[in-house]
This record gives C-alpha cells, structure tokens and sequence, in this order.
C-alpha cells in the first residue's frame, strides 16, 4: 500500500470534515443513551434523572470549542510539548497515589483514587495521560528513526517509561487503564516499524506479569473467573448478553431498554454498548461499529498520507485510542474478553474521557489539515501563522 | 517509507477482524438467539405476586368481633411529585392527624418522607389518588376482644398468616381465603413496577364465621372463674355453658396454673379430662331407672356413713365414705341428693359391668364430643371386662374414668334435652365475604341416651340437690330455680389419690323446669377453707346466672322464662329428632398402617363399600371417621382423592 501524496491542504477536506461528522454523531448518540440509560438510576439515594446526560452535554461542548480550537493549531508544536507533558502527567499521578494528598486535590471516589482536582475542575488524570503518552511515543520514534529497531538503544527508552506510568495508574488501582496505555505504547511502536519479534517476546512478559497482578486484586480475579467459566444468572455480563440478545434486529425501542432498570449496573457507562444494542437492536450494533469503522478508516487514511513522520505515529495512537478502546468495551459487553472498567469513547458517560477524546480528534483533525502544507515542517512558534504565510 | 504503511495496513485490518467479531457475536446474540434472550429477559423482569386474601373474621353469636383482619397502610410521601405541595401538606396532616407544620417541614426536606402508621383504610381514605403519596398496605390480625376467649379462638403463626391454634387453626380453611396472583415488573433489588402489573387472579375472602360463643357469657364465666380461682386458691378451673337444645356451646371458660408459672389460658375444656365425682352419679342413676333396677321407694342401708367393701373373697376391704352420714336407709333419689357414695355402690350391684359402661358411652364419655376445635381429649372409660368389683363401685361413685368438661356439659343438656345427646359445637354460622349464610348450625343429635321418662326423672333428682338439704343447696336462685349435681373427688397425681387436693365441681341445668343451658362448673384443688363442690362451684354457678340475668343481652331466652302462665308464648321444645340421621365418631386408636408419619394424605375412595369395610379402610390410612346413614357407602366428605391430615375426621354419607 502506498499513501497518495497530498498536493495541496484542500484536497482532502472532506476526510478531516467527515471525522468531525461522525465524533459529533457518535457523541449525540453517547448524550441521548446516557440520558436513557441513567435517568431512572438511583445514586446516593437521588434519582439521577437528567443531570447526567447535563454532564455529559456540558463535557461536549467544552470538549468540542477544544477539538475546534486544537484543529486549527499546528499539531507539530507538540513535539516539543512531548517531555514537559509526559513528565507533568507523571507528576500528577504521582500526587494521586501518595497517600498524605489531601482529599481537595485527589478525592477517592467508589474505593478508587483516579481524581485530580485543580480549582473548579476535577478529571481522571490517567485520560490526559493517556494522551500525553501518544503525544511523546510518537514524538520519540519519530527521534529513533530506525533505531527503534534495536532493542536496547531503540526500545528500552519506551519500556522504562510506560512501565513507571503503568505502574502509577495500576496503583491508583485502574488496571484496564494500565493495559490500555501499554498497548497504544505498542501500537505506535508497532507502527514505527519496531521488530514483531520483540513484541511477541513483551507480550509473553506482559501476560505472564498481567496475571500476577489480576490474583493480587480478587475482584480481578473473579472477573477472569467469570469469563473463563461462563456467566451466571446474576452476574453483570450476563445481564448485558440478555440486554443484547434481547434486542434482536430492530432493538426494543429508544428508551424502552429494561436492563438499565437495576439489572444492568453502569449501563451508562461501562456497559453503554449493551444498552444502545438492546434499544436499537442489532442495527443499532451496525451503526456504532460502522461509525467505529469510519473513524478508524479516516484516521489511519489521515496517518498515512501524514506530512511527517510524527503526524503518522500520532495519527496511529489517536485513531488506536478510539478504536482500540471501542473494540475493547464492545468485547466486554459482548463477553469476548473480560470484564473490564473502560468506556466507549465519546458515547459513554465521563466528561473528562471525552473531552480528552474530543481533543484528540481536534489533533487528528490537524494532521489531515496540515498535510499539504510543508511550512510548518520546522516547528516554529507559531505554527499556524507559519503556514498563512507559506501560500503554495 | 513503505514499511510504515504496510504496519498501518496491517493494524486496520486487526482492527477490522474485531470489527467483525463483534458484529459476528452481536448477530449470534440478537439474530439467531434473539428469542431466547428476549424469553429470559421477560421471565427475570416479571414476578408473579401473591395478593394475599382478608382473613375471614370470628364473630360471636350475636355478631360481634372477636378477630377481624383489617388493612392497614404505611403512607410515604415523595415531595417532589406533589402537584401542590401546600394544599397537599394540609391534605396529608388532616389524614393522619399530625401537625400541618410538621407535614410542612417534612415536605420542605424534598427527600421521601415515610409515616409508618399504621392508619387504617378510613383514615388514608382521602390520600388516595393524591399524587406523589404512596400507599402500602398490609393485613394485620387484630382480637378486638383482647384475652376474651382467647383459647377457643387461638391465633395464627407468626410468619404464614395461617391458623396456628383454637378455631382459627381448625376453621383455617375457611378463613384463610384463596390468595390472589398477579404478574408485576421488578428490577434485581426486587423493586416493584406497579404500573404493568396483570391481575391473573382476584384474591378471594376468607368466610366470617360466627360462634356459637355469647361474649357477654363468656365475660360472666371468665370472670367468674379468675375470682373463684382467687377466692378458693384453685390451681385453675374450667366453665362451661351450652344450649340444651343446640348443643351450642354458650360460654367456655379456663385457667390453669401449673406450679407457680403464670396462669394460662389453654382450651383444658376440652383437652384434660378429669374424674367427675358425684356429678357422674347421675348417669348410673340414668341406667339404673333405664333398666329398671330400681323404683321410687327401693331402698338400701347406707351405713351411718361408712361402708367396708369387700374387694376379694379373702376378707379385704376398701372402706367407701360418706361426707354426708345418713342414718338408715335411702333411695336412690336421696342417694342422689346426699350425694351418698355407699348408696351408689350399693345400687350399681344391681348393674352388669356392660350396662353401667353402656350407659357412660351412650351419654358421651370415652369419646371425642366432635367439637370443631383442634384439639380435644376423649376422656378415660375403659372397656366392662377389665373393671374389677371395687372398679365398678368407683365408676358409680364418679371415679376410675375421666370426662371432660365439655363431656359433662354435654351429657347434662342431654338429661335436659329429653333424654337426646347432642354434638356440642362451636359454629353458629359460616358466612360467605358478602353476608351469605353458607352454614348454618343444626342440632346434631348423636343418640338417645336415656327416654325422655328416665331424664324427667333424672331432672327431678338434681332439683332436690339444689332443694333444701341437698349438697347445692347454695346455688338455689329465688326466681328460677337451677337443678344440678356437685362433685367433689380426690384428685389422683403421681400415681394415687392425694388426700386434702379435691376437685370441686358442679354440672347443673337451668332453669329447673323448661331448662335452657346446661353447665359444669370445674375448680381444681381449692386450698382454702372450703373445697366441696357445694361451697365453691355451686355457689359460683350461681352468681354466673345472677349476672347472666342482669345483663342485657345474653343467650338466655327470657320468652321462655316468663313462664307457663302465656302459653302461646312457650313454644315446646323442639321435638328432639329420633338419631336416624346418626353421627357417631370412632375413636379408634390411630396406628395407621400406610404411614408413620403424620401428615397429609389422600383420603381413599370408599364409595360402594359397606360401612364396616369404608370404616376400616379410613381407619387404617390414618383417619377418623363419622358416619351418617346406612347401608353402602355413597359418597365421604373430604371426597376421595381430597387431602386431608392424619386424624382428620372423614365423614362417610351412607344409603
């Protein structure tokens, strides 16, 4: 396959316009499910009602003047931003775990400390690393060039610092985070041409260390368990198959879902893809996985006619981010893997992993912007007034 | 850079095969096992619930309420939902008599406000309907009597809501209703969706049933009966008054103590037999004039009040007693009124064994007397050929065979009712929810047990009881007089007689000449002074009827009362049916064959059987029988195939 060279920035606007059209599709649905789905959920003894999806409206709109915002910058200006935001989200992970942060900064909420809270704002720190992680492994391979090849010299560097983050998000505890940011890790690595044999040699460790991890947790453990020996009657994913299963073709109808009624915990959440299949049916699973796909299609479209080799790996772990993630939590709702904790993106209610992906999107929406136009090349200052100013 | 395409290349497409997976395993789920998903989704989310049905309440004879179920409701308020909330809040407050302000304050929380009450179904009357108030309602038991006849009423198990004891365990079947069923939604932590809920089946009312209890005589008599206790330091006593010519059973009194526990109130009416004393001399006088062993001026030496009788030929004796020492000779009506224990045995030698036995069964001793109730003793009479001579002295004299106190109330309306046995009973009537009378109680003769002759004569000895002179003298009313027998026998614990523990009783009919009620009147080891019959029970008798005349409304007929002097208004007696429609209870030991364990089984089919055959058949799968008719056996109520449990009586409808 090769990538079709890009001759001038216009050529291919309706890539970048039509990943737009299906975010803010993807997020509409996410609102309107939410709301179903939560609205008749009791939390701390309040109907939750609509406030929710209010949340979840508010996340969007913030998250969508960001991606706007984003979009129109030079994506290159993060390559230099890649060491101060990995290391600023080091730190605040680090504040997370340390066990005298006070409560005000790093608030424990359903036995877990994923908070962060800066003044009025409060979000899941490991989201923004998530992103900070992509940023700087696809800044450090566009570095290593061909060395990522060798495995001490090219390899080494990434391992040591996803293995830290990983580790401070395993202790916070969030092990489908841990995981997830290994693998985006991965996936740019594998993009940048890493050699495969290593990979199977870091997989075998990582599973091998994985399960060491899931017996130290007994609710991992039992989540393997479960999916390893079928679901009981009871237990949440089998409720999900039955909320799935029950949709057949054309779905019980939006709102008509009985499973958010208490059989199904976090249907708005962790399990929002087994309300949206239960009310829309098996169509409605086509359309998602079909927006998925659309995604996925433009993103790596976008990465490999990228401008440079940064923008191709980023392009790569933002368009894995999404689709990686999407998989994963349609697999869990599904029952092809394990219980896990991770949302669909942009669907799922969790302002800040939306936002985190709306901002996402705004990058990659930059890569496509920019291809065709070599002026910022360089990296200056100002990106985007460099480019006004290159008219070929 | 081509090799960085061919890994994006490769990427896609692991992402398109998951894409492909989740697509395959959705269509897996919702397409090809779609239905069987969706099945057991309905079948999780619905709940069949059961409406429970109002327990049937218990009334007396005149209709007032001993147990009734009323609904009660737990009123919650979610104040969000008022439409108005200060119209509401004065609404809320005047329904359940609380404070506006309070009401007020609650509401201004904004969070579910719960008033557990419990207010009945008037008092939540004008919530109903009011949005935003929730109603949850309950049945609940309530003996609006109190203790008033607490033990023949008896009470439910704690958890079921079924009878546990008394009547309410013996009549649960037609007090319990048929529970309703209807299919509501429900989520996992078993909240109820009301809103789709199917009614499948209405819940239908248990029956009223009316007793044939006078709650204004059961008051008399349960008074009566803890001031006795008090008075004469009883350990605890038993009353019990009937409807001569019903068998109903008026007024059923008990205490018992055992030790110095605190007084209970079992049924021991029924339950715990006792050895009836002189009150029982009247039943071998009933024999004696049935067979005509006797007439009026036969006589016999009573011995100046000490007899040695001979209990083998070696020479032994047993010195029988006389409190009351008469000089000379006596007839059998004297023997009656001094109550003369050397009399009565001297008179029963002119009784085989058989007959003095016959005469006890036919007037109901040794048998259960059928009351509806769950539990009842049928004395001690043991069969003729193991008494020895000594035995059948004391049965003459009332002792070696036990009676109830229903027993002897019964056999006394008997003597008042011409001669006729009548099953006592307990139910007036069964009414369906909607006043319907379903059942209607009918004197229920179980046999002749003496001709209407012997029991005018047998009357007219226990009016020289109560005359001057007699051993009740005490219980004479001015206006109407009473006619009965003391008793006063020496109680038999740990395996004999106990010298100075007595027990007092008197078995009465009343009034004297057209009588009404018959009684016996049981007080267990007076400790005080006095311990005779004739200075504890028939006093007591007495100022039970003193009462039972001065109150309002009791089960005594004053028509009836007003004497010979109106004749229209003397109706005559009803005419006792001869017993062709016989009901006889077997009491045959119950070793069933089938079954050691007692529970419930199927009752057999016995239809075309002779009664003999039917009865044996009955018998062995464990249960009692009663049969009415004769001849081949039609049909048995349970029917065959009913269930019914160990003990239960089978009726067999004979032609």
């Amino acid at each position: 396959m090769t990538a079709p060279a890009v001759r001038h920035p216009g050529e291919l606007r309706w890539e970048t316009r039509l990943l737009a059209v299906v975010t803010a599709t993807l997020v509409a649905l996410g609102i309107a499910t939410i709301y179903g789905a939560s609205s008749l959920v009791r939390s701390r003894g309040e109907i939750i009602g609509g406030s929710y999806a209010l949340t979840q409206f508010t996340g969007a709109l913030v998250g969508g003047i960001l991606m706007l915002i984003v979009a129109r910058i030079d994506y290159r200006v993060l390559r230099p931003l890649a060491w101060p935001l990995l290391l600023a989200s080091i730190l605040a992970l680090v504040v997370i775990i340390l066990p005298f942060t006070p409560s005000f900064i790093a608030p424990r909420i359903n036995g877990a400390k994923r908070w962060l809270r800066v003044g009025p704002v409060q979000f899941q720190a490991s989201e923004v690393v998530r992103l900070a992680v992509i940023i700087w492994c696809a800044m450090l391979a566009t570095k290593k060039g061909e060395q990522v090849r060798e495995f001490k010299k090219g390899l080494m560097p990434f391992l040591v610092i996803l293995g830290i983050i990983s580790g401070l998000i395993l202790l916070q505890p969030n092990m489908s985070m841990a995981v997830l940011i290994s693998l985006l890790g991965g996936i740019v690595l594998f993009a940048a041409g890493a050699k495969i044999g290593h990979f199977l040699l870091l997989g075998l460790g990582a599973v091998i260390g994985g399960l060491q991890v899931i017996q130290r947790a007994g609710y991992r453990a039992e989540r393997l368990d479960k999916f390893l020996n079928g679901a009981e009657g009871t237990s949440q994913i089998y409720q999900s198959l039955v909320g799935i299963g029950s949709g057949r073709l054309f779905g019980v109808g939006f709102g008509e879902g009985q499973q958010k009624m208490g059989y199904l915990p976090y249907a708005y959440s962790d399990f929002i893809f087994s309300a949206i299949a239960e009310e829309w049916g098996f169509l409605g699973v086509c359309l998602v996985v079909t927006l998925f796909g659309i995604f996925v299609w433009l993103g790596l479209r976008i990465a490999r006619t990228a401008e440079d080799a940064f923008g191709r790996y980023l392009a790569v772990g933002l368009t894995a981010m999404v689709g990686v993630t999407a998989l994963m939590h349609m697999a869990v709702t599904l029952s092809l893997m394990p219980t896990t904790g991770l949302t669909l993106p942009f669907v799922s209610f969790g302002r800040s992993s939306l936002v985190v992906s709306l901002v996402g999107v705004g990058i990659l929406i930059s890569i496509g912007r920019m291809r065709g136009k070599p002026g910022g090349r360089l990296g200056g200052s100002a990106p985007g007034r460099a480019a006004t100013r290159s008219p070929r | 850079m081509a090799k960085p395409a061919a890994r994006i290349g490769l990427l896609q497409a692991m992402l398109l095969l998951g894409a492909l997976a989740v697509v395959g395993r959705a269509g897996q789920l919702q397409l090809v096992e779609g239905a069987k998903w969706r099945a057991e989704a309905e079948q999780s989310r619905k709940e069949r619930v059961v409406l429970p049905a109002r327990r049937g309440g218990i009334y007396d004879r005149n209709g007032d309420a001993l147990a009734v179920t009323q609904e009660y409701f737990e009123v919650g308020v979610a104040p969000n939902e008022l439409r108005s909330p200060v119209r509401d809040a004065r609404t809320i407050a005047k329904a359940l008599k609380l404070p506006v302000a309070r009401v007020q304050r609650d509401i201004a929380t904004k969070k579910w406000v719960p008033y557990p009450g419990p207010y009945n179904g008037l008092e939540v009357q004008d919530l109903r309907g009011l949005r935003g108030v929730y109603l949850d309602g309950e049945y609940q038991r309530h003996y609006p009597a109190g203790p008033l006849a607490r033990a023949v009423i008896g009470g439910l198990t704690a958890d079921s809501g079924r009878g546990a004891s008394g009547i309410e365990l013996a009549l649960d079947a037609e007090l319990h209703g048929a529970p309703g069923e209807a299919v509501v939604l429900k989520d996992t932590r078993g909240r109820r969706y009301v809103s789709p809920s199917r009614l499948e089946r209405e819940p239908v009312p248990g029956r009223d049933i009316y007793l044939t209890i006078d709650a204004e005589l059961q008051e008399i008599a349960e008074r009566a009966l803890e001031d006795a206790t008090r008075e004469f330091e009883a350990r605890g006593g038993d009353i019990v008054i009937l409807d001569v010519h019903t068998g109903e059973l008026l007024a059923l009194a008990s205490r018992s103590r055992d030790g110095d526990r605190s007084v209970t109130n079992r049924a021991t009416f029924f339950t715990d037999p006792f050895e009836p004393g002189s009150t029982a001399k009247l039943f071998t006088a009933g024999a004696l004039l049935t067979h005509a062993r006797v007439d009026s001026t036969d006589e016999v030496f009573a011995e100046n009040g000490a007899w040695r009788f001979p209990t083998n030929s070696r020479g032994a004796f047993r010195t029988i007693n006389d409190v009351h020492k008469i000089q000379g000779n006596v007839t059998l009506a004297g023997a009656i009124k001094y109550s003369s224990n050397i009399a009565m045995a001297k008179f029963s030698e002119r009784l085989t064994p058989t007959e003095q036995f016959e005469a006890l069964r036919a007037f109901g001793f040794g048998s259960p007397a059928g009351v509806e109730f769950p539990s009842e003793a049928r004395g001690e009479l043991r069969m003729p050929h193991l008494w020895d001579s000594y035995a059948k002295a004391s049965v003459a004299m009332g002792y070696a065979f036990a009676v109830t106190p229903v027993q002897l109330a019964a056999a006394y309306g008997a003597i008042a009712n011409d001669g006729v046995l009548l099953t006592p009973t307990l139910v007036r009537e069964i009414r369906d929810p909607g006043g319907k009378v379903l059942y209607q109680h009918r004197p229920e003769p179980v046999r002749r047990a003496v001709s209407p002759a012997v029991a005018a004569r047998l009357r007219a000895y226990l009016q020289l009881v109560v005359g001057d002179g007699g051993t009740a003298e005490s219980a004479q009313l001015a206006n109407y007089p009473i006619a009965g027998k003391t008793g006063t026998a020496l109680r038999y614990d740990g395996g004999r007689y106990q010298d100075g523990h007595y027990t007092a009783s008197f078995a009465a009919i009343w009034p004297a000449d057209q009588p009404q009620l018959a009684m016996a009147v049981k007080l267990d080891d007076p400790r005080g002074s006095r311990y005779y019959g004739g200075t504890t029970a028939a006093p007591m008798t007495r100022a039970m009827l003193q009462e039972a005349l001065a109150s309002r409304r009791s089960a005594i007929d004053r028509r009836q009362l007003v004497g010979p002097a109106e004749p229209t208004e003397t109706a005559p007696a009803p005419e006792p049916e001869e017993p062709a429609v016989s009901r006889v209870v077997f009491g045959l030991p119950l070793q069933a064959d089938t079954a050691a364990r007692p529970g419930r089984r199927p009752v057999p089919n016995v239809a075309g059987n002779s009664l003999r055959k039917a009865a044996n058949t009955l018998h062995r799968r464990g249960f009692r029988v009663a049969v009415r008719g004769s001849g081949l056996v039609r049909r048995t109520t349970p029917v065959a195939g009913d269930s019914a449990g160990f003990g239960a009586i089978v009726t067999i409808w004979a032609e």
